[in-house]
């Protein structure tokens, strides 16, 4: 594995190629490589999502929840994903981490950790797999600890679980200590219940038993969205700050725009179960392609103006039964007959940015310069 | 954290003893509110039997003054307090001289075995069976489980202690129909009798917990479904943990706990509904024991049982609050 290893060559000094970039690289500023999409150059891919489709069953047919969604996630990446609610974000998660509740299934697709088939997993293998491979710092983690279990057993049975009885109990109080020292919490919370910790003390515990099995990647599903902002910007920071140290790969799930702009290295733009758009952070923000992202980034609220809401509501289709062409006609301003007859193919924009929009297709060129020109003014 | 606060255990005794004050209140008053009293219709069912009650004036007169009817109420009602709190309830009429408290001693053993034993047992298996059928690993043919319970809800439990007599008692001779030992054995501490009492001792209890496990089956079957969606339990799961442990430890844990108040909640109704039970099988408890009461119109052993039942309902009850804050880790730190 590690020959296929290749660091790009501007992000990292000769000779430094390591399993664990960022530990060498230093956490201080944001040493995201710039890497290929496709399989060319780039890092090590540690999750390969191919052609992943869930849908829920309804007895009215169907609800498409994700669409035929392909990314990588390299090693020691954060990815954002982000989207409004119900675009299938938190699905694709779940579906990535084989959690997808009924009625939801996962109609096809192919799920590679490290190469691993997670869909081909039997279920005990599924099981030894889950929390080594992928963890998850879920949603709300105000409910997600057991109310009738403390802290530390919660911890101790994850553990317990993938590694056998610990006979060794001192050690193990060390391990669970070094933990929480390393997501900022303190020893005396140990012998606590979850009923006794604060908001983010349990998001905070949340990401301790996250990482607990140093896994490959780690799936951190909306894990700021319940916390006010000072605690919100406290625990993400913890979270980078984790990955950075452990060196897991880390897919962070939101809709604040403006904190994911603050953590992660790539972003992926979900519209109705669909990736819109891929890029680097620094590109989504400064020279977003996909008329979508364009409208959901005029939307960040801001707190020096007013502006009105861009994006409309209303116009979203029925789930069960997508238009023809591109998913995002009906509300997407530049919108022309061409878009209703040919789903758009992902499109190579640069070699980091990828987006599915016809705009950016070779002999629509026209177009898109009459459509920038239309932003510019607006 | 854990354990029993010091104001937790304080509220709970104050309304343990709250409970008995009010019950014992109204058991002194409700006879009081009758018409007649408990001597004069003495004195009438002894003339049932002579025909004529010679000196019956000087005989009204004299037990007046020997109970203290003639006392003002509040002295009358001091009395009765204090006496009660001594657990002395007085004789017995229909058994005089026996004392009511002598007669309780005797049957109330007999009401806590059955009632006690069938409570563990309907609990146990109700809740089990209730976890299972909402386990997404149980096979499905177990899901039969949910009607046949349902309809066992449905049907009172002295019913259902005629139709298992029948069967079990007439049809099929396996069990014993009345009584609750072998007719001539002497209770003794001997493997012999302690069989007897089992043998005799299942058609009662089978017919109480025949009745009630398919409603905590029921009511458990619910809760898993609900803990089911919570978010721990998808941790759980992404956890990797093994699937046994997640049942137990993270659905069963968790969803007994209102099991656990609605069974304190629900004491009362039990014992009471074991009365009948009693009754039908000739069970020497106190069930049998209140029927003989009123049958006789033995106001002394009516009161008497009465308040030994309020008193053991409010126990049991205590009881399981105590035991409560061991169970939910939140509730202890309640009034802290």
């Amino acid at each position: 594995m590690s020959e296929q290893r290749n660091t790009h060559p501007k992000s990292l000094p000769e000779g430094s190629v390591s399993t664990r970039p960022h530990k060498e690289g230093g956490t201080s500023t944001r040493p995201f490589p710039p890497r290929g999409l496709g399989d060319g150059g780039g890092d090590r891919v540690v999750l390969k999502v191919d052609n992943l489709r869930i849908h829920y069953a309804t007895p009215q047919g169907d609800v498409i929840a994700v669409s035929d969604i392909s990314f990588n996630l390299y090693e020691g990446e954060t990815l954002g994903l982000v989207g409004e609610s119900g675009c299938g974000k938190s699905t694709t998660a779940y579906g990535i981490l084989q959690l997808v509740q009924p009625p939801g299934y996962i109609v096809h697709g192919s799920i590679q950790v490290d190469g691993t088939e997670v869909l081909n997993l039997e279920e005990e293998e599924l099981r030894k797999f889950r929390w080594t491979g992928l963890s998850l710092i879920p949603q709300g983690a105000m409910n997600s600890l057991n109310p009738t279990m403390r802290v530390k057993d919660q911890i101790i049975d994850v553990i317990e679980s993938h590694e056998g009885k610990q006979k060794d109990k001192d050690a193990l109080r060390e391990r669970i200590f070094e933990l929480f020292q390393n997501v900022g919490l303190p020893n005396r919370i140990y012998n606590m219940y979850p009923h006794e910790l604060s908001g983010g003390m349990k998001q905070r515990v949340c990401i301790a038993m996250g990482v607990a099995l140093h896994p490959t990647v780690v799936i951190a599903d909306e894990a700021t969205s319940a916390l006010d902002v000072v605690v919100q910007r406290i625990v993400a920071q913890t979270l980078v700050k984790v990955k950075d140290e452990i060196g897991v790969s880390l897919i962070v799930i939101g809709h604040d725009m403006g904190l994911l702009a603050q953590i992660v290295d790539r972003i992926a733009v979900m519209y109705a179960g669909k990736m819109v758009e891929i890029a680097p952070v620094e590109n989504v923000y400064a020279n977003p392609l996909h008329p979508y992202t364009q409208l959901l980034i005029d939307s960040i609220p801001s707190i020096k103006e007013r502006k009105p809401l861009k994006i409309t509501e209303g116009i979203t289709h029925d789930p069960r039964n997508p238009p023809s062409g591109c998913i995002f006609r009906l509300r997407c301003p530049f919108a022309w007959e061409h878009c209703a007859e040919v789903e758009p193919p992902p499109i190579y924009v640069e070699d980091l940015h990828e987006v599915a929009c016809h705009l950016y297709d070779e002999q629509f060129e026209e177009r898109r310069t009459n459509a920038h020109a239309l932003i510019a003014n607006s | 954290m854990g354990g029993i606060s010091l104001n937790y255990l304080a509220r709970r005794l104050l309304v343990f003893a709250l409970t008995v004050w009010v019950a014992a209140t109204l058991i002194f008053i409700i006879p009081r509110l009758a018409p007649g009293d408990p001597i004069s219709a003495m004195i009438a069912r002894m003339s049932q039997f002579e025909g004529f009650v010679e000196n019956a004036d000087l005989i009204i007169e004299s037990w007046r003054k020997r109970f203290g009817l003639d006392d003002p109420i509040h002295v009358q009602y001091l009395r009765y307090l204090g006496n009660t709190l001594r657990l002395d309830l007085g004789y017995s009429m229909g058994n005089f001289p026996s004392t009511v408290y002598e007669l309780i001693a005797r049957r109330l053993p007999w009401t806590i075995g059955l009632v006690g034993l069938s409570t563990v047992i309907f609990f146990t298996v109700g809740n089990l069976c209730g976890a299972l059928l909402a386990w997404y690993r149980t096979p499905r043919w177990l899901k039969v489980m949910i009607p046949i319970s349902m309809t066992f809800t449905s049907v009172p439990p002295a019913l259902f202690s005629l139709l298992l007599v029948y069967i079990f008692g007439f049809l099929l001779p396996i069990f014993p129909q009345v009584g609750a030992y072998g007719r001539g054995m002497v209770p003794s501490l001997t493997p012999e009798f302690f069989g007897s009492v089992l043998h005799h001792g299942f058609l009662p209890a089978m017919s109480i917990v025949l009745v009630t496990f398919g409603f905590w089956a029921l009511g458990m079957r619910g809760m898993m479904v609900t803990i089911e969606g919570e978010d721990y339990m998808i941790l759980a799961q992404a956890k990797g943990l093994k699937p046994f442990y997640v049942l137990y430890r993270y659905m069963i844990r968790n969803a007994i706990l209102p099991q656990m108040t609605a069974l304190a909640v629900s004491i009362g109704t039990l014992i009471n509904g074991s009365v009948l039970v009693e009754i039908m099988f000739v069970y020497n408890g106190m069930g049998s024991l209140i029927y003989e009461g009123i049958n006789t119109q033995d106001f002394g052993l009516i009161q008497g049982t009465s308040f030994i039942l309020i008193v053991t309902s409010a126990l049991a009850v205590l009881i399981i609050d105590l035991v409560y804050p061991l169970i939910d880790p939140r509730i202890s730190l309640e009034g802290r």
